[in-house]
């Protein structure tokens, strides 16, 4: 079944000025429980295309459904994951993970529960009462994922989140999130623009053209989880996600 | 920091010297250049009638009332401007220029409209402060990570929850060094004000003491007005600024 549907997307940039078509015209079905890598050239508009997705930026032509319904405003059900955490520095850790369940107006007792649950998953519970600049970068994705999470949103967007970790953190993090996409059956759209780990998260990974862009291809990983950055089975999948990509990398402008 | 403290007592008794010395080779009248002697036994007495205690109490009370008004006024103002294109094209392109009138201009006008009452003052007190306020929750709410703000609407936050929990919180550091302009502007208003009005207050003191040539009471309350400068800064701003800037991870 289709929980997120993206339909013609077509978005323009402002570029000197001048109207500069960033998306073309992105067709994409995500299934329920669907974990969907988008890798494309630098500038394509991915990112884009998940801020629209999340209600944060409007198209200027064709339509997201969720769960076939038509949506036009930002909402905790598709919880976006920001490239730079996006935590509130004011806020302890765990007021930073409570935060979309306070503006929710759920009760505290409650919301302690649920964002122990979290926290807990996150590894970040003897953190709790920091506050999030004294942590390092690779704890604060974490408590940005945690924070999505507590809302138990219907599809989670994440937005290059490992971008900025070190390669130990983040080959941490990728096996932590495969767990995370089993143990809570979440549909994630995750954009990224690096192929091994699009190649590890993804069970589909949609290959985006240069600008204006749409989705050219669509690989299927079929391959055991968790998946390791060091299995040399994926190189296959790596490779034919590369070939597709190369091309697309080489067109200038 | 005893070294600093050891300095500072240093230069103040170094002050009060030269001031007695320059007392004692009696270039000027005692009514022009009065001692340090004469201005310490005008406090003195002072504090022992209650007179002040009495002007210090009462300028206190307008400047809290004043910069109170001028705070709220000054956050709501900021944040409209901010977040609403067209009350910035409007009120903001005012607001500089409000922001250059010294507070003290304000006075006669307010003579007029209020009368020689507290609400005059306050009103110039208001008037001093208010655009400061406004002018640095403005340019702290600009400045907000706008990552933090769409994190939030995705989380849900609209409105006066989106105000209170995201812009106010974000936009903070900057609004405590409106506050601060904010503070010393309104001291000066009420001052100022109290100058002219002639109605209680250490400035209606110090206006006393010219009209009885009385140059001791001009400098004692001249120090007085500084000394609650010098207090209100460092024991309230300051330390609500190093509090701020720790807690939100700036220092």
């Amino acid at each position: 079944m289709a929980k997120l549907e993206a339909k013609n997307i077509v978005k323009y940039f402002e570029h000197d000025g001048q109207p500069l078509k960033a998306l073309g015209g992105v067709d994409l079905v995500v299934e329920d429980g669907d974990f969907v890598c988008l890798v494309g050239p630098s500038g394509c508009g991915k990112s884009t295309f998940l801020r629209i997705a999340a209600g944060l930026q409007q198209p200027d032509g064709g339509q997201i459904l969720l769960d076939n319904r038509p949506i036009n405003s930002t909402g905790p059900d598709r919880i976006l994951v920001f490239q730079e955490g996006a935590l509130f520095p004011w806020l302890k850790v765990r007021d930073n993970v409570e935060f979309g369940l306070k503006i929710a107006g759920i009760p505290e007792s409650e919301r302690q529960e649920i964002s122990n649950r979290y926290l807990e998953m996150m590894q970040l519970t003897k953190f709790a009462n920091s506050y999030t600049y004294q942590l390092s970068t690779g704890m604060k994705q974490r408590i940005a994922i945690a924070r999505a999470l507590v809302m138990d949103p219907a599809v989670l967007l994440m937005d290059e989140p490992f971008a900025a970790l070190d390669a130990q953190t983040r080959d941490l993090l990728l096996v932590e999130m495969q767990m995370i996409w089993q143990k809570t059956k979440k549909t994630i759209v995750f954009v990224t623009h690096n192929i091994p780990e699009a190649a590890i998260l993804g069970n589909k990974v949609a290959v985006f053209t240069h600008r204006p862009s749409h989705i050219k291809k669509i690989i299927s990983i079929d391959y055991k989880r968790p998946r390791l950055a060091e299995d040399e089975g994926l190189s296959k999948y790596q490779q034919e996600i590369l070939s597709e990509l190369r091309p697309e990398v080489k067109k200038v402008d | 920091m005893v070294n600093v403290t050891a300095k500072r007592i240093a230069f103040y008794v170094g002050i009060v010297l030269i001031w007695q010395a320059l007392d004692a080779a009696n270039l000027w009248a005692d009514n022009v250049f009065p001692s340090p002697y004469e201005v310490g036994e005008d406090l003195w007495y002072g504090a022992l009638d209650g007179t002040l205690w009495y002007g210090i109490g009462t300028s206190l009370w307008r400047l809290v009332a004043g910069l109170g008004i001028a705070i709220a006024g000054g956050i709501v103002l900021g944040i409209f401007m901010a977040r609403v294109p067209t009350v910035n094209q409007t009120i903001g392109s005012i607001v500089l220029g409000l922001q250059s009138i010294p507070s003290v201009a304000w006075a006669p006008l307010a003579i007029v409209w209020f009368g020689l009452t507290d609400a005059g003052i306050i009103f110039v007190t208001v008037a001093g402060a208010l655009f400061a306020v406004t002018i640095n929750t403005y340019t702290g709410v600009k400045s907000i990570n706008p990552d933090f703000i769409a994190a939030a609407q995705n989380m849900g936050a609209r409105g006066t929850q989106l105000i209170s929990r995201v812009l106010i919180p974000a936009a903070f550091p900057y609004m405590i060094s409106g506050f601060k302009q904010g503070w010393a502007f309104a001291w000066r208003g009420v001052i100022g004000a109290e100058l002219l009005f002639s109605f209680l207050g250490l400035g209606f003191l110090l206006n006393v003491g010219r009209q009885l040539n009385d140059v001791s009471q001009v400098i004692a309350m001249m120090l007085v007005i500084m000394l609650i400068g010098i207090l209100i800064d460092g024991f309230i701003f300051k330390r609500l600024e190093d509090k701020v800037m720790s807690r939100w991870g700036l220092r």
